[in-house]
């Protein structure tokens, strides 16, 4: 393992494209902690640290957004304008006819596609930066906690929408940083964001659970946590292989096909863009509970959004299943691979090609999803049932999401370095 | 002094907005965001991708720097 990683290192190739994703990161990292000008740094970290120990939401806005959002650094927005336009354009795509022409059309569609994704990207995060930076200046970004309006040194218009300006051009930034890293470093630039803002505010909160509760407490948080990590990584890596055969032909004088492959089946095909699906979704009441805290009815909602709520649970495993067929759905296309096989002369040894391979691929999917779905609601819960039973939910650090995500990342950013690697050497990370 | 640093700031940010869309997107979207299949990057930038990325820089090094002006601008002035 360790040599893999001084080989990985000796590569030049390779090196420069680890060190590359290295700077990105600290660039990402960097700016996330930076205040945008305007901002009553002093204030703004004791009304935060108020506001966290008082309601516990906040700690749950901090995770997601790595520490950038209530710190009202330039990077504020992160990387969720960006995710939530990929999700509306996914979304959209079924919706709507030209969208999915587009998508049919193959490279230059997807080009086309992912040009609206970033305009939209721009939009949402005009409308969140202001959110944001008009929410601060008039003190509701801070329930309840005393000088939580005091977070801004001047709160006329210009001041205000230079903050917002500046927010939105560091929301693009961040897209750039991402693209950089796809194009140029290792792994999808996106997905190693994520996870640098998640794994960010890990070693906080962990020390606070060693601060708040005993040695004990910690070391059992550990121990569940790395147990649910192995779990997660064995069934990240299960998949079904449909054998599929091709057949042999001759085209003027050479042969072609005669191979047998398979089409790789995987038990959670849609990975954790259900899990994403469902917390953004279960997070909008969350938003609005902030926003217009004296609504009557938001008032009633409240108690159910605690993470331990056992409402709140079960609506959260219910969304994620439907997102995880949802989005196998969109992804995965029976009657589309059934025709592209029998196009190259492929077959499924004892399926008929055409039709009857499509409705076999579809029983297959659908029957695989059921426990990947499962898996999916089962792991984004056992963190919040096990500590609501020791009274710890609200600081344990691993939501559910957040080792999914943590996992998913790093699993197909290692493979990936390993198959640069298994370019020069055969030996890679995973055996 | 600070009317003026916000100026160049949201000139800058503006830019800096407008390059970045300028730029032919790579990210691909969700699809290949959480183990998709394996990206294929061939070729290079061509020149004007390259003169793009080298503009970029340039004006978020200027956008960086109008934000920490400010920044300490408005602390000199808070604290006085």
């Amino acid at each position: 393992m360790l040599t893999a990683f001084a080989r990985a290192f000796r590569t030049p190739d390779l090196r420069k494209k680890l060190l590359f994703t290295l700077f990105i990161i600290l660039v990402f990292r960097l700016g996330s902690v930076f205040p945008t000008p305007n901002v009553n740094v002093k204030v703004l970290k004791d009304t935060a640290d108020a506001a966290k120990e008082s309601n516990q939401l906040y700690g749950l806005v901090d995770l997601f957004s790595g520490g950038a959002l209530l710190k009202l650094s330039i990077f504020a927005l992160g990387i969720m304008p960006y995710i939530t336009a990929s999700i509306i354009l996914q979304l959209l795509t079924v919706v709507i006819p030209r969208l999915e022409a587009l998508k049919k059309e193959g490279q230059s569609g997807t080009t086309k596609i992912t040009q609206y994704t970033r305009y939209l990207t721009v939009g949402l995060a005009i409308l969140q930066a202001t959110g944001i930076v008009a929410m601060a200046s008039t003190g509701q970004l801070f329930q309840g906690v005393s000088g939580g309006d005091e977070v801004l040194y001047e709160k006329g218009l210009f001041p205000i929408i230079v903050m917002v300006i500046t927010m939105v051009a560091g929301t693009t930034v961040i897209m750039w940083l991402g693209e950089l890293v796809t194009d140029r470093g290792v792994g999808n630039g996106m997905s190693i964001l994520i996870f640098t803002q998640v794994v960010a505010v890990f070693p906080a909160q962990f020390w606070s659970i060693y601060k708040t509760k005993n040695g004990f407490v910690f070391a059992l948080v550990i121990l569940v946590g790395l147990a649910i990590m192995a779990g997660v990584v064995f069934v990240e890596q299960a998949q079904r292989r449909i054998p599929v055969q091709y057949a042999k032909r001759m085209v003027g004088r050479r042969m072609y096909g005669g191979t047998s492959t398979y089409i790789p089946l995987k038990v959670n095909q849609a990975g954790i863009i259900p899990i994403i699906f469902a917390s953004s979704l279960l997070y909008l009441p969350v938003l609005a509970t902030q926003l217009w805290p004296n609504t009557k009815w938001l008032q009633k909602v409240q108690p159910y959004l605690q993470q331990d709520n056992a409402w709140h649970m079960g609506i959260y495993f219910v969304l994620i299943i439907f997102f995880t067929y949802f989005y196998v759905a969109i992804t995965f296309n029976p009657t589309e691979v059934a025709d592209n096989m029998k196009k190259y002369g492929g077959f499924i040894p004892g399926i008929r090609p055409g039709r009857p391979t499509a409705e076999y691929l579809d029983y297959v999917l659908t029957r695989i999803t059921t426990p990947g779905a499962l898996y999916l609601g089962l792991v984004s819960l056992v963190p919040m049932v096990a500590f609501a039973l020791l009274k710890a939910t609200q600081e344990f650090p691993f939501g559910g999401a957040s080792i999914l995500i943590v996992v998913g990342v790093g699993l197909d950013t290692v493979k990936q370095i390993e198959s640069q690697l298994q370019q020069r050497n055969y030996e890679g990370f995973l055996r | 002094m600070i009317l003026a640093t916000s100026i160049v700031l949201i000139v800058a940010s503006l830019l800096m907005v407008v390059l970045v869309l300028m730029h032919k997107g790579k990210g691909g979207g969700l699809s290949d965001m959480f183990g998709g299949g394996v990206s294929s990057s061939l070729g290079g930038s061509s020149v004007v991708e390259r003169n793009l990325d080298r503009l970029t820089i340039g004006v978020g090094v200027v956008w960086f720097a109008s934000i920490v002006v400010l920044g300490l601008l408005f602390k000199g002035k808070g604290v006085g």
